[in-house]
């Protein structure tokens, strides 16, 4: 687990709210993984044999944001990272790649006239399914709405809300968000 | 001054979209011998059958992890000098320090820069042309 996730516990269910540039897992059927996404993709990871699965939230830097640290292609490596280190913490669990079934959500359009991120983060989550051969099995991409997800990762049962009317508080909060910058360097450990 | 399009490179990950992340920031550094394995057994078979002068690893993978292909290449005569960088998480201090004692030549912390793929690859070479 991480520990930006925010938990909740009611009635024996156990909820962890993800929240953007983290991740989480589980093992526990009880467990309701849950999101709040506007331009952001949120990956909804499962090995259903093993049964473990997990969720991410990223946000793909947006080209204005990202080129001064080297445009669109430096930004693929945040989404990049989002992945792996969720699909590592699956492996840790006991999933297999070739198990591995995802659905993804979010992406949505902002803000028109603006670059569409919501357009660059679905099809980064695609073509990076695609590229590792991960089963796509579902989910919901795109559209103008800000949506809430909540992911059981054991049951690999997925809902999702389309919010309407606080749909453009959700965009601006992911826009506030500062992008992170990449390591430059190992910071803390200076071993060389 | 050792010449990029000179060094022989292996990039190693089990996901496909990061060996294609480092292969792109190396071609922009000027390297165009560059080769993939998607795991430690399949990189260790590969070096074996055509050396290399630079590793560039993941830790997580199936079968070998990077740390079992460091400590491979480490202890086989004609590859115990094979340079090496480890790819790694922000979490993963121990294991640097444990790669550190097998002999890893330095290490880089994902998500990383073009930039700083380099000042890496020149601390164990020296300045790239």
């Amino acid at each position: 687990m991480i520990p930006d996730a925010h938990r909740s516990e009611s009635s024996g269910a156990k909820r962890i709210h993800v929240v953007q540039g983290e991740y989480a897992v589980s093992e526990d059927p009880n467990v309701m993984l849950g999101t709040i996404l506007g331009s952001c993709v949120a990956a909804c990871v499962r090995d259903p044999v093993a049964g473990v699965g997990g969720m991410n939230h990223f946000l793909l830097p947006g080209d204005q944001e990202a080129a001064p640290r080297g445009g669109g292609h430096q930004a693929l490596r945040y989404g990049v990272q989002s992945m792996e280190l969720l699909l590592n913490a699956l492996y840790r669990m006991g999933a297999r790649r070739e198990r591995l079934e995802a659905k993804l959500f979010g992406g949505a359009r902002v803000i028109d006239g603006l670059s569409d991120v919501g357009q660059q983060n679905a099809a980064f989550a695609e073509r990076f399914l695609k590229a590792e051969g991960i089963a796509l099995m579902g989910g919901s991409l795109r559209g103008e709405q800000a949506r809430r997800v909540q992911f059981w990762p054991v049951s690999g049962r997925v809902r999702q809300m389309a919010l309407v009317d606080p749909g453009r508080q959700v965009f601006e909060a992911e826009r506030a968000k500062p992008v992170p910058a990449p390591a430059t360097d190992d910071g803390e450990l200076e071993l060389f | 001054m050792p010449a990029a399009a000179q060094i022989r490179v292996m990039v190693v990950d089990d996901q496909m979209t990061m060996r294609s992340l480092v292969r792109t920031g190396l071609q922009q550094l000027g390297f165009s011998d560059i080769v993939e394995a998607p795991d430690g057994e399949e990189a260790l078979r590969q070096i074996l059958s055509r050396p290399v002068h630079l590793v560039i690893s993941d830790f997580n993978m199936p079968r070998l992890d990077g740390m079992g292909l460091l400590r491979a290449l480490r202890s086989h005569g004609p590859t115990a000098k094979t340079a090496f960088i480890m790819l790694t998480g922000r979490a993963d201090k121990e294991l640097v320090q444990k790669a550190v004692q097998l002999g890893v030549n330095n290490y880089l912390v994902k998500p990383f820069t073009v930039q700083t793929l380099k000042d890496k690859i020149e601390a164990v070479f020296g300045k790239l042309t």
